[in-house]
């Protein structure tokens, strides 16, 4: 089956960024995302999963390579510098080009 | 009663003991968790039963009786953070934004704590003010507002900056959650009134104990999961966390009682006004003052404060009340 190459890019933030990250997917064109709590460990310590406002969440989104660097530049300028948070893209391949 | 007596009786009582029970759960590393749904369902419950029988008991009091107290709270609330802010600044030679943001979870307050204290004046069958939820619902945003002023002040941004910064800071204050919840469900304990409450008595009345008490036994496990924090802290933030509650007890109690309050109802303010709030706070602090150090604020809220407050807080505050109102007789 054919299938089309595309960008995933995953960031693992503080739960409070929650909005921000969204809104920025949103505006710089991500047609959705998923996003699921997670817990680990990290520069800023282990972070319990308890309290849903200080757990962390891990959002994926799956979008076109020109996508992905102007979503990656926009967290690295605005995300990065106040949220403990974790970026990478990966290279996935999909079957319908057209839904992302 | 004397102080030993009352703080024998807190420690003694259900809720208490399950919170050190989750202490204990936490510190040997048992593998109990709650699932985070339940925490979640606890809050809600606490926070809609204590915001509907305090509704009820402002509609039996009179908007007339509540209004002088609960303005009294909002500007004690709102006054925390000033002096606060020096002592942390220039005492505790600590960054302005993060001195401004541990003013701003000092002046908001801790429902639980609240809830404790309300179920410990339960026990003891000392009367009080039931409508003292109200007081609980209008002092978590006041400070908080505050304390994102005083930080973004302190590190010289532009105008503009300030007030979009500040609508964030408002939307947390007075639209998360717990402030929603409250607010709403005194609006319908007010609405109901008495036929209300024994209508649903059953629900939000008999179980009270026992729902605090299952989520005591979390917060003892969240509190002590960060107990190693402190040592990130230093002894001046931990000071801090157990002095000024005690002040700020002491100023709540003599302000209750001018307010017109009685002995529990004096109490009760005096709890709010020493708790510290850790959820509502710490998330609007995130979001306004991301410069600000979480790790301090959170330990010295939700691992300091909070536990002296519940275990040798409440019997203390509750005697300096007695004593207070014993002595201006």
């Amino acid at each position: 089956m054919k299938t089309h190459p595309m960008k995933l890019v995953t960031i693992v933030c503080e739960a409070l960024a929650r909005e921000r990250v969204t809104a920025l997917l949103a505006e710089e064109g991500a047609r959705g995302y998923t996003l699921f709590s997670v817990e680990g460990l990290g520069a800023k310590g282990y972070r319990v999963a308890d309290i849903a406002e200080f757990a962390n969440i891990q959002i994926e989104v799956v979008v076109p390579e020109l996508v992905a660097q102007r979503v990656l530049q926009r967290l690295s300028r605005d995300l990065l510098p106040h949220f403990a948070t974790i970026v990478y893209e990966a290279d996935v391949r999909v079957l319908r080009q057209q839904k992302f | 009663m004397g102080l030993f007596d009352a703080i024998q009786a807190n420690l003694t009582s259900p809720p208490i003991l399950f919170f050190v029970l989750g202490l204990i759960a936490a510190a040997v590393k048992t593998d109990l968790r709650f699932p985070e749904p339940l925490y979640i369902t606890l809050t809600i419950y606490l926070l809609v039963a204590i915001g509907f029988k305090g509704g009820v008991a402002v509609a039996s009091a009179g908007l007339g009786v509540v209004w002088l107290p609960a303005l009294a709270a909002v500007a004690l609330g709102a006054a925390i953070p000033f002096w606060s802010y020096p002592i942390l600044r220039f005492v505790g030679k600590l960054p302005a934004v993060d001195a401004a943001a541990i003013g701003a979870h000092y002046g908001s307050v801790s429902a639980v704590t609240f809830i404790a204290a309300v179920s410990y004046l339960n026990e003891l069958k000392q009367p009080y003010e039931a409508y003292a939820s109200a007081f609980l619902a209008v002092m978590e945003s006041p400070a908080i507002v505050v304390g994102v002023v005083l930080g973004k002040l302190a590190t010289r941004r532009e105008a503009s900056s300030l007030r979009s910064v500040l609508g964030l800071a408002l939307h947390e204050g007075l639209l998360g959650r717990s402030v929603f919840l409250l607010v709403g469900s005194l609006l319908v304990g007010f609405l109901c009134g008495q036929r209300g409450l024994d209508a649903t008595a059953g629900f939000f009345v008999t179980p009270f104990q026992g729902i605090l008490s299952l989520f005591l036994l979390e917060m003892g496990m969240v509190a002590a999961r960060r107990f190693g924090d402190l040592r990130k802290v230093g002894l001046f933030l931990v000071g801090f966390g157990i002095l000024m509650p005690l002040a700020h007890g002491v100023i709540g109690i003599m302000l209750g009682q001018w307010a017109g309050l009685s002995l529990g109802g004096a109490m009760l303010l005096g709890v709010l006004a020493s708790s510290a709030s850790y959820i509502a706070a710490p998330a609007a602090m995130r979001l306004s003052l991301p410069e600000a150090n979480p790790t301090l604020y959170l330990t010295s809220a939700l691992t300091i404060t909070f536990p002296f407050n519940i275990t040798f807080g409440l019997p203390l505050y509750y005697e300096v009340a007695r004593w207070w109102f014993g002595g201006s007789r």
